[in-house]
């Protein structure tokens, strides 16, 4: 697979094109449980999050950082990527759609390679910020 | 209220055996199909040996699978009820694929007490080094989590 995005050629203020998820599903929530073994029942028994007063379960915080690596490792190759980091900000609901974007904020050079820092987000329909982070990518600065 | 003197205390290297479906299933629930991550030949095209581990595989490090997270807290005196995960952090130094046996060494780094206007918190930073069958450091991973007090 090709990566979409030539790093090499990014310059500060640079906006990477956004991956749009499809809507979170309850029956999601539960494969991510059984997938990383995170099995809090916030994320997949509507009566303990209606328990602990939410409107129901809400999604892995982990889930939509995996969302943030599916889009990353869309634009990078995967050994390019050097280090991923985010904070969590809000709860995310079935039925939101999730978008992730990343502007470049950083570009040095650095030996025979680019280190190129990018800051991320992932936000719902409504605009609000579940998450948001930065990466790190080493890339070549000579192609061949 | 976390043990600030429990600083630096390690839970016993434990071990995570890399499983081929362990990651399929973690991406089919990410809805991720890239291909790099699920099939071999395509990965090899791309020039690794095998198919890496997607960006996040490292948090079945933690949870059920494992029960480090609950072993670090309890050691620091954290009631569950009271913890939020607040901040995740993956330094990527070696690929991990397959077939690797994962030595896993989790430590708690630090803990900050912080006032807010809601109360008063502890930000307690977890910090684990992941080593492979050969020897090589393949992944930091950092995890913040906060203790409302």
């Amino acid at each position: 697979m090709t990566p979409l995005v030539n790093f090499r050629e990014l310059e500060v203020g640079d906006m990477l094109p956004s991956v749009e998820k499809d809507p979170v599903t309850k029956t999601q929530l539960v494969r991510y449980a059984g997938a990383s073994g995170d099995f809090n029942p916030l994320h997949t028994d509507d009566a303990v999050a209606q328990k602990a007063g939410l409107k129901g379960v809400i999604a892995q915080g982990l889930l939509i950082m995996g969302f943030v690596g599916q889009a990353i490792t869309s634009w990078v190759p995967k050994h390019h990527l050097k280090r991923f980091q985010v904070r969590f900000k809000g709860m995310t609901f079935p039925g939101d759609t999730i978008s992730v974007s990343a502007t470049v904020t950083e570009k040095v050079s650095e030996g025979e390679n680019f280190r190129i820092v990018c800051h991320t987000e992932a936000k719902d329909q409504n605009g609000e910020i579940k998450l948001s982070g930065q990466f790190e990518v080493l890339a070549p600065i000579d192609p061949s | 209220m976390a043990d600030k003197s429990k600083v630096g205390v390690k839970l016993p290297i434990y071990l995570l055996e890399v499983e081929r479906v362990k990651i399929r299933e973690l991406m089919r629930a990410i809805g991720d199909d890239n291909p790099i991550f699920l099939d071999r030949s395509k990965a090899q095209a791309e020039g690794y040996p095998d198919t890496p581990c997607p960006p996040t595989y490292a948090t079945l490090a933690f949870q059920e699978f494992t029960g480090a997270y609950l072993k670090i807290l309890k050691m620091l005196d954290v009631p569950l009820e009271r913890v939020l995960h607040g901040e995740e952090e993956y330094e990527y130094i070696g690929e991990i694929f397959p077939g690797d046996v994962l030595h896993c060494q989790m430590s708690c780094e630090s803990i900050v007490e912080k006032k807010t206007r809601s109360g008063s918190l502890d930000l307690i930073t977890l910090q684990t080094i992941f080593t492979n069958q050969k020897d090589q450091t393949v992944l930091k991973a950092r995890s913040l989590i906060i203790e409302r007090l």
